[in-house]
This record gives C-alpha cells, structure tokens and sequence, in this order.
C-alpha cells in the first residue's frame, strides 16, 4: 500500500511537470505576443521581449521558469495587471474562488443527493421523470441566463440579495453566484446518485438487509445511500477543481474577481505568465484532489485496492 | 495484480502462433456466430425496453422534431439567415393565424426607465404585411430563421465532434486497456497531462491558431471530449479482456485489432453509445460558451449558442429575441437526456429486474 | 470493512463541514478586515466635507497604477483621480496649472520653465519638488522600465535626449529636465512644440518621489500602502486587477476646499445588464450602458451620450493586396459605406459618422476652430452614394481585368466590431456587384499582430487621440509607421509631416495648420483608409451628481469638480 501511493505520488509529480512543459510550448505557440498595441513600436517590443526574458529560446525559458518557480517566484504579469507578481495576483483571487466554488459544491451536491435519491426511490413514477427533469433544467440552460435570471429576478426585483459581488457583504452576495455555479454540479449529482442507488437497492445484500427486518429511512441512508457514496465521490472530485478554479461566466456577472475570469482575459492578451501559472494551480489541483480521492480508496475498500492495482 | 497481468500478457505473447501453425479459416464470419445470436436478441430486448419508457420516447421525438425543423425551419419563409433589413429590427413578434387573438400581433411592451411604453412597429412603420414569426433582431434578420439554422449548425457540430470523440476515445481507451502493461501506463500519463490542463486553455489556443470556422470548432470540441470516452472504453476492456470468449478468439489465431475491434467492441457498444448521448448536450453547451467568449462562429452565421449570446444583451429590452433559442437550445439538452437515461437502463442488464 | 466504510463516511460529513464553515463561518471573521479600509476612509473623508462618495462603474480592471506604465484610459482616470501634473485638464480640456503655479515659455519655444507651488503635498507629508518630475519623467524614457508611452516624451513631446536615452545610446539622466531648486523645473525640448503644455496633464509625466519609490522596491504602486497621493484624491482600497476600488478626498491637497466628493468609489462591471440594473438600484451614480440599452432609456433625462474620443477605421492593405492597390476599388469600397445606417441603426449609443481622416471634436486650431468640424470637406471622395461607388467599382474592375472580388476583413471578437463588421459586409454585397467579404474574428492582441505584420486584407480598428492636435491621427500614415498598417507610403505626405513634426512650421501655427489640411487631403484622396464613426459611450449619470468632466483625449473622466447631492 505504502508502496503504491508513493509510486502515485511519484507519478503525479511527473505528470505535473509534463504538464507545465505543454503549458510553455502551447503559450508559445500562440498567436500574437503580450505586447501587441497600437501604442507600441518595434523598438519598444524588442525592449519589453528582452525585459521579460522572451527573447530566449524556449527551452532556456522553461528551465529558467521551473527555476524560478521552485524559490516560488512565478513571474509577473504583463498585461492584466503591468508588472505585478502573478503569487500576489492570485493569493487575492483563489481564496474567492474557492469560496464560492465550495458553495455552489456543496449547495450541488446535497441537492443532487435529494434528487437522486427521490429519483431513485420513486423509480419509473412522475416523481422520477420530475426529477429528471428539474435536474436537467439546471443545465439546459446556459448559466449566463441563468445567472442573469437569478440576478433580475432575486436581486433586482426583489432585492432578497445584491446583485454584485462586495467583499462587505460576503455571504449574502455570494448566494445567487453560487446557486448559478450549483446547478450542473447538481445535475450530474442527481443523475449519479439516481443509477447508482438503484444498482444498490437491486443488489442482494439489500434484500438480506430488508428480510433482516431492517427498514425505512435505516435501510435507505444506512444501507443504500452509503454504498453509492463511493462512485457518487468519483464524480465529485473533478466537479469540485472545476468549480473551485472559478467559471468565467459566473465571475463576469457578479463581478467576482475570482481566478476564472483572470484565465480568460490572460489568455486573450497572451498574459504568458498568469495562463501559465493558472493553468499549473488548477492541473495541481486536479492531479491533487484525484491523488487523494484514489488514496482513500485504497485505505477504505480493500476491494476497490485489489482492482485499482489490477487496472 | 499488475504484475500478474503482465506475465498473463507475455505468457500469451508466446503462445502466438505464427502463420504456418495454422491455416485460417475460409468463412472468418463463423467465429462470431455465436456473438450475433446473442447481439440480435439483446438489442430486441434493448429496443423494447427503450421505448418502454415513456420520457426516453418524448425525448427521441423531440430530437426528432427539432432535427426536421433545423432541416426545413429556415426554408420555410422568404428570409435569409443573414439577410439585413435595417428598418425591420427589432420587431415583437407576429404571426397570422394567432394575431387575432392579441398575442403574437407584434406589440410589445418596453420598460424604460421613465416607464412602459407599448409599441407596434409593423403599425408604426405601416408595414402590415410584413410576418416576422419569432420577431427580428437588432440587425433587422428573421428571428426564426436564424433560430432554425443556429440549431442545425450546433447540431451539427455537436453530433460531428461526439462521433468523432467517441472514434478517437473508443481506440484510444481500447487499445490502453487491451494491450496493459508498459503500453497502458504510458498512454494513461498521455491522458493524464492531457486532462490535466483546462480545457478553456486548449480550446481557446486551437481557436486562435486555426482559421476560425465550423471545423475549428468541432476539432476545438472534440479534442476535449475523447478523454471521458476512452475511460469507459478502457475501463470496459479490462473487464472483457480476460474472458473466454478472447481467450477463445486468440487461441484461434486472431490478432490485437481483430480481437480488440471486432470481438470486444460489439460488447461494449451499448455504454458507448450512451456515453456519446451525454456527450452531445455538453458539445452544444461547450459551443454556448465560447461564443459567450467571443470564439464561437464566426458572424454573420449563427449557432444556438452565438444567438443566445447576443440576444443576451437585449434580455432586459426585447427579451423575445433570446427566448426562442433558449427553448431550442433547452428543449435539445432535455431530449438528449431523457434519450441518454433511456438507452442506458435499457442497455443494463442489471437494471432489468427493477 | 464496515469500521472503515464508516470512516469514510465520517472524512465525508467532515469535509462537509469544512465547506460549510468555509461558507458561512469565516466570513464574519474575514469581512471586517476587508470592510476596515473602506471604514476608515469615510471616516477620514467626513472630516472634510459631507459629501457622498461617487459611485462609478468601469467595464475593465485597472492595468496599473503606476503613471509611467499604465496604458489604458481606465488606468488613467484613477492616476490622475489621485496624482496630479505641472497642468491638469479644464472643463474644456484646455491646460491650466496644478502643480506649477506659473510658467515661462522662452522666445524660441525650446525651453519651459515651471514654478511648482510650495502647498503641493505628497500624502505621506513631503513635498512634491522638481525632482520628483525628473525622477518621474525619467523613469518614462528608462529602456529598462520599458514604458509604452515613452514616446510620449520622445516623439510627441520632443524632450531633448528622451529618443537617444529610449534607443539606449544616452544615461537617463541626461534626459532634457533639471530640478534647479525644489519648485524651479526647467525643460529643453529639441524642437518647438505647440501642444507641449496639454501634454502635462498625461500621466505619463506625472512626478514619483524617488524616495518613497526605493522604500517600496519591486511593489511600488501595487497597493494603497505602495501609492503616494498629490490629488484631489487618496487611493485607500486597491488590489491587482481589483473589481472595485476606493478613493477618499485627499485632506492635504492644496485645492482641497474645491474637492466636494467624499470619495470615489469604482465597481468594475464586465456586463452591461448588471450595470444598468445596479444603476437603477441606486448602486452606481454612473455606468456605460451598450446600444441595445439605449432603447430602454432614451428619453431618460440622465442618458448621456459621452465623446470616447476613438475613431474607427478600416485600413485596407494597399502594398500587398493587388485589388486594393488600385485606387478606384478603394473609392467605391469606402462610398458603398453607410455610415449613418451604423451609428443610428446598430451601434446607437450617440456615435457620429466621420468623413474625415481626423475626427472631429478634439483638436482646435490657432483661431480656436474644430480641425474636422466641417465633415463634408472631402465629399466628393468620402459620402455615401451608391451610384458613384458602382461606377468606380466597375471602372476598378475593368483595370484590374476581373469580375468578382473576394477580401477578407479582419476584426476583434469585441460586441461592436462584430456589429458593424456584419453591416459593412452587408451593404458591400448589396451595393458593389461580384464582391464577397469574409469576416475573420480575432482577439483585439492577434488582430493587431496580423496587421502589424501585413498579414490581412482589411483591417477594422479604431485610433484614440493621445494629445489635443491633429496630428496624433496623420502621424500615423507617414511610411514605415508601426500604425500604418496599409502599408501606404506617398513622399509627398512624409515631407508634409515632417515639416510639421520638426521642421520649419513649428514655429508657424497658423501656416502648420495649413500644411496639415494639406497632408488630410491626401489621405482622403488616395482613400489610405475608410474612416467609420467617432465613437461615442452610452452613459448614465444620475441627476444628483453635476461638474464630471469628460474628455476625449487622455483624461476621460475628471472628478475633481464633481459634486453629488444628498
């Protein structure tokens, strides 16, 4: 066991690093450069690409940036916000977006639970279509429309929450961003929790327990419901990263100045440094969060150990 | 159990015979007999387990129905998707038969800031013959041609990018987790660096670099798809390589592709296709969001997506633009759904007795 | 088995937890802190005045706060609301003094001498002296801070050594500007230039105290506490690429008794519909609205329509694409335009049509008169007449020996370049017989590259005037400019222009006025490019607040005289 997550570990390390080298050659393979203006003359381009350390071949950039990056200087940024450390950019930003993206996480994931578990429950019945439905109405529409629709309805017409993000009224403004960001995490809750509690309540030991005696809501949340966690989990983790790096959409409504919009707007001024370094913290936290998840399997089920090891 | 594995790969290496040990059978359509009684018979019972559920059958129709409009829709009044008439924006929509009734007759009310004005433009500019069905927008084009050729162009770039995903993902994850080993470790790092970077980031670039267009879409689209597919595919693999019915078809001298192509992937279908219903929705969507970011078609043509997203700057003044394609678009993702959930309790097995 | 499902299950509830108290629970403990800044400052500013803040939406973060780096008219609008210059911009965006009390200009305009006022205070309570301008200024030409405005000083302001020190043939301190004393600031320039004193009032030369600037080392201007104030206003809430930032009245400045506002406080919103919904809320005083908005709120008394100062263009590439060489394709290409049916029918946010190679309502001449306030002067090659452009376009086809034309046009992937770019393709296919346009939709970075480097057919960009004078537009035309993106070179016109720049007129305003007229006229002539509108914003300002000054040119909005009502 021991073995094996040091071996993960390993991996991961390495996948990290080979990810940040894609990262580098796709910026450079980018159309365009950070310091395309009108205002700019080929003088001043040349002078800014030797500032910055552009001028040099890729290679020599990458090692110089892994360099770099291992005394925890990640560069600074060129365009969305001149010349500021791109750690100082995020250490404002992350927090929000975490912040907001564990909400609507959190918000997603129990009420694709209820969902589900109604779904399940009432299996072929309206209550499972209904279900279905209200949980595929959430995605169906884009959650720019959404969030807006929220926004007119809940904060403008009926002033119930302000309309925009403020650092002064964090919790109440953080809940139309993060009921907006919940839904496709409740969504995919919803359908998962629904085929895996009725794989669950097919199953033999479910029978066992029910002519045990065992019934009602025991039967459900103890005996059902806690066998289809585990794949339910599966699901979860990269919806959490997802949500945690902030949504581009959510963030420009609200505006939220979260990490996601910070990405976008990176990318389109071919701010190197900020994609790239935004780019690395949410592959880190993906590659992370699936370390973790696929540790605790191994610690938890012996079974899921033996068919981890087998794959 | 790794290592096991890869001593089970090897020992059978060896037992590969070569061309002279055997001579192959004339009719190769025997070895699958057996496979295509069964195949026949489980997709009987797939089929009317399908249709046995009543909201899998509404969604089927709907995509139906939405597929024959994106087909005949834009043809179906003088207007072109593209076609400007200045003077003609913005008008509420207007259709004959109900404008009797007071709906549809091209009134709308405008909340201003100094308060509710109600006009009618095709009064107002005397142009009573004049039928916008879904209304113009700000260009003056007709809304319910652009809505019906938005559709057909996300559907065709999602069906175009699921199939093709589901081509890369499906050899991809099969032959990962046929050949184990060096081969499967390797591959899955690939996916793992892969996966690992955002997909904006990717998309985005692929955008930037290649000329914008409905292929660099559906390229861009694709890309980002294939990695869920090849899980599945892979995952099914491992649990289908080590049975008889391989070892059977191996010892009979058949090789990797024949084996990994024509025996396991028959059997495996079933998931697939599910896999590619889902992944529809999620092409549409993906196609919603970069033209909320500007990478969308290019204009004057449209996508469910790009109409949406300009309609979205007149949501709070003539909110009849957006709603049509916020329907489609909604309806589109409901039906794909609904038929997705159908087909995969209809393909399980497992399922069946509940 | 079953203790260790059970102790999933408990990781579960705890990371549930965890999330729920990350939710509700720290933000009690993390709110205070964050709202401490903006506390104090309201605090402070009641002291002066009991004035209200002013509450102002922006469509983009701020890029700097550093003068001689930012570059963008958001960045500057909150420079200047906390900095100011040896001038600062009237009303009527003419130069008066700030921090120079008076000036003397000597007889052969190469020389200024500026008298600093002795109550102009830095906010940490030093002086502001001569030295902190050359400091600054000298920061701006510095190869190694690599400030895209240098030019400013260079080309435009024409300070003695700015070029030599940019090019990094000269030390920067021998840059043209010497401190002799701490209120005596004397500049050389190398040639006169009449513009040279509303060029004060751009932040590129705005003083930094060099003192204040070490202690800070690599964060200067990063945050409040990295910021040195001699405005109207102090920066109290500020972050990288904040959403929203705060200003409070600045107790020291030495017109303070002028300042009404408490403060400024600015919320950056990236969509116009939460904007326009906040602004009814009563949450914002002012905000852009886009043109679809202006239907809802035209006959709203508080709907301003505010000059941005831009004019678009499309610029064809003359040098590399054979069709567009000749010039008949280009007459007709820019008389098939419709420009009214492009600001009344789409952009509608109050845009005017321009007809002239320099718009209008920016640059006023020696008698005080608008350079382009006539558009109709060159209407015999730049109106919109179908008839005409058929006949040039099919006299341009017959010489270049084809029938039907294809061009690509490139275009951002912004709202109102989409807008228009869909029109003007529209009315070419309709009007000129055999002609197919293709819209290539980039990011604003790669549509700028691909026409620096020629890689295009037609361009749609726009150009904001940096100083009050015509030529910051037909500078831009003369051979080998990085803006010249047609590639278009006539000897004619660069000896025009260079007269103007360098040469002789200098000294001569009316007859350099003259001369530019001349240089105009070509460029119209030769259709080098296809002017489009002026672009104006579609704003709100509530009734309460009066005295907000817009400008065209470097300053966009000026809130020292702004006042609110209660």
């Amino acid at each position: 066991m021991k073995k094996y997550t040091l071996k993960r570990i390993g991996t991961s390390l390495f996948t990290l690093l080979a990810i940040l080298l894609v990262l580098f050659i796709l910026m450079h393979l980018m159309p365009g450069s950070p310091f395309n203006d009108e205002k700019l003359n080929d003088d001043q381009r040349t002078v800014l690409y030797e500032k910055y350390g552009l001028d040099q071949p890729v290679p020599v950039q990458f090692v110089k940036y892994v360099g770099n990056m291992l005394r925890g200087d990640m560069g600074v940024s060129y365009n969305i916000s001149k010349n500021t450390p791109i750690l100082q950019l995020i250490e404002s930003r992350l927090p929000i977006s975490i912040r907001i993206g564990g909400c609507a996480v959190l918000i997603g994931a129990v009420a694709g639970l209820l969902l589900g578990l109604l779904a399940a429950l009432k299996h072929d019945t309206i209550w499972d279509s209904l279900a279905t439905v209200i949980s595929v109405i959430g995605v169906s529409v884009p959650s720019y429309v959404f969030a807006l629709a929220l926004s007119y309805y809940f904060g403008f017409k009926l002033r119930w929450f302000p309309m925009l993000f403020s650092a002064d009224t964090l919790f109440k403004s953080s809940v139309l961003p993060s009921v907006s960001l919940s839904m496709f995490t409740m969504a995919s809750i919803a359908r998962f929790t629904r085929s895996e509690m009725l794989e669950v309540l097919g199953s033999d030991y479910m029978l066992l327990a029910e002519s045990k005696g065992v019934s009602g809501p025991a039967l459900i949340f103890r005996h059902a419901l806690r066998n289809a966690l585990i794949p339910i989990i599966t699901v979860l983790a990269p919806l959490i990263v997802d949500l945690m790096t902030g949504s581009l959409v959510v963030e420009k409504i609200f505006s939220i100045p979260g990490v996601g919009s910070l990405l976008v707007n990176a990318i389109q001024s071919n701010d190197y440094n900020v994609v790239i370094a935004l780019s690395f913290i949410y592959s880190a936290m993906y590659i992370g969060i699936m370390l973790v998840v696929d540790i605790l399997y191994g610690i938890i089920d012996p079974r899921i150990r033996l068919a981890k090891k087998g794959d | 159990m790794k290592k096991k594995v890869a001593v089970a790969a090897e020992a059978t290496a060896a037992y590969i015979p070569v061309d002279t040990d055997f001579k192959w059978k004339e009719n190769a359509g025997d070895i699958s007999i057996d496979e295509n009684f069964v195949a026949q018979n489980f997709w009987h019972d797939v089929f009317v387990r399908f249709f046995r559920k009543t909201s899998a059958v509404i969604g089927l129709l709907l995509i139906i129905l939405i597929t024959v409009f994106a087909i005949i829709g834009p043809g179906m009044n003088d207007f072109g998707y593209s076609d400007q008439y200045l003077s003609q924006k913005n008008f509420a929509p207007r259709v004959k038969a109900l404008e009797k009734f007071g709906i549809f007759d091209g009134t709308e009310t405008m909340k201003t800031t100094t308060g509710k004005t109600q006009v009618n433009y095709y009064q107002e500019k005397d142009m009573n013959d004049l039928y916008y069905w879904f209304g113009s927008d700000n260009f003056g084009r007709d809304i319910w041609t652009r809505t019906w050729s938005g559709a057909r162009v996300s559907l065709i770039i999602a069906v175009a990018a699921a199939l093709i995903d589901m081509i890369i993902g499906m050899s991809y994850g099969l032959i990962s987790g046929y050949f184990g080993g060096k081969t499967d470790m390797l591959m899955q790092r690939f996916l793992e660096v892969a996966n690992g970077i955002p997909r904006l980031v990717i998309v985005t670039l692929l955008l930037l670099v290649l000329k914008p267009g409905m292929l660099t879409i559906i390229f861009a689209l694709m890309l980002t798809e294939w990695v869920g597919m090849s899980r599945i595919a892979r995952a099914e693999m491992l649990k289908l390589k080590e049975q008889e019915f391989v070892l059977a078809s191996r010892t009979l001298g058949a090789n990797s592709f024949f084996i990994i192509f024509k025996e396991v992937l028959p059997n495996i279908i079933g998931p697939i296709i599910t896999q590619v219903m889902f992944s529809i929705p999620t092409a549409i969507f993906t196609e919603a969001f970069l033209s909320f970011v500007g990478l969308g078609i290019p204009v004057p043509q449209c996508s469910l997506g790009s109409l949406i997203s300009d309609g979205f700057n007149s949501f709070t003044t003539h909110s009849y633009q957006i709603i049509p394609p916020i329907i489609v678009m909604a309806l589109l993702m409901l039906s794909f759904n609904l038929v997705a959930d159908g087909l995969r309790e209809a393909l399980d097995p497992k399922l069946k007795e509940m | 088995m079953k203790r260790k499902k059970m102790t999933l299950a408990i990781l579960l509830a705890c990371s549930m937890m965890a999330g729920l108290v990350g939710c509700g629970g720290s933000d009690t403990a993390e709110a205070p802190a964050d709202a401490s800044g903006t506390e104090e400052a309201s605090a402070e500013g009641a002291e002066g005045v009991s004035g209200e803040d002013l509450k102002v939406m922006i469509e983009t973060p701020v890029e700097s706060i550093d003068p001689q780096i930012g570059q963008d008219g958001t960045s500057f609008e909150v420079i200047a609301d906390f900095t100011d210059g040896l001038m600062q911009m009237d009303a009527d965006g003419q130069a008066v003094p700030a921090i120079a009390e008076s000036y003397e200009v000597s007889d052969d305009g190469l020389t200024y001498t500026f008298h600093l006022r002795e109550d102009a205070k830095w906010s940490n309570g030093t002086q502001v002296t001569a030295a902190d301008f050359v400091f600054g200024w000298q920061r701006a030409v510095d190869p190694n801070n690599a400030s895209e405005y240098s030019y400013m000083l260079s080309d435009i302001g024409q300070v003695k050594n700015a070029a030599e020190i940019i090019a990094g043939e000269k030390d920067k301190s021998e840059l043209g500007v010497t401190a002799v004393d701490d209120t005596t600031l004397q500049v050389e320039l190398n040639v006169p230039v009449s513009y040279f004193l509303s060029l004060m009032y751009f932040p590129t030369y705005y003083p930094v105290n060099e003192e204040f600037y070490n202690s800070c080392g690599d964060t200067f201007a990063t945050s409040p506490e990295t910021t040195l104030a001699n405005g109207a206003f102090v920066l109290d809430s500020y972050e990288p690429a904040a959403t929203s930032i705060h200003l409070s009245k600045n107790p020291d400045y030495y017109d303070a008794d002028k300042v009404q506002l408490a403060g400024l406080s600015y919320q950056v919103i990236q969509d116009s519909q939460q904007a326009l919904m906040s602004y009814q809320a009563g949450d914002l005083d002012t905000t852009l609205i886009n043109g679809e908005q202006v239907d809802q709120v035209k006959d709203d008394p508080e709907f301003l329509s505010i000059g941005a100062g831009y004019m678009w263009y499309l610029s064809p590439n003359v040098r590399d694409v054979p069709e567009l060489a000749n010039l008949n394709i280009r007459k007709a290409m820019t008389m098939a335009i419709d420009r009214e049916a492009i600001t009344n029918d789409v952009l509608k946010d109050g845009s005017t049509p321009t007809y002239t190679a320099v718009p209008p309502q920016f640059a006023a001449g020696p008698d005080g008169s608008d350079f382009s306030e006539d558009q109709t002067k060159f209407s015999d090659v730049c109106t919109y007449d179908t008839a005409k452009a058929v006949e040039y376009w099919e006299k341009g086809l017959e010489e270049l020996g084809v029938s039907e034309i294809t061009l690509d046009m490139v275009l951002d992937a912004d709202d109102a370049p989409q807008k228009v770019a869909q029109v003007l393709k529209e009315q070419w296919e309709t009007t000129l017989p055999g002609l197919t346009l293709n819209l290539v939709v980039e990011p604003k970075k790669q549509r700028l590259q691909d026409m620096q480097e020629g890689n295009f057919q037609i361009g749609l960009t726009r150009w904001g005037p940096d100083y009050a004078d015509p030529m910051t537009y037909l500078g831009m035309w003369v051979t080998d400019n990085s803006n010249n993106y047609g590639f278009w070179s006539n000897a004619d016109y660069d000896a025009i222009i260079a007269e103007c720049t360098t040469g002789d007129l200098c000294t001569d305003p009316e007859g350099r006025w003259a001369k530019l007229y001349e240089a105009e006229q070509i460029v119209m002539d030769e259709a080098v490019i296809f002017p489009l509108y002026t672009q104006c914003n579609a704003e709100m300002l509530s009734s309460k607040v009066t005295g907000v000054e817009y400008h065209p040119v470097a300053l966009n909005r000026v809130y020292k005289n702004a006042v609110k009502a209660e």
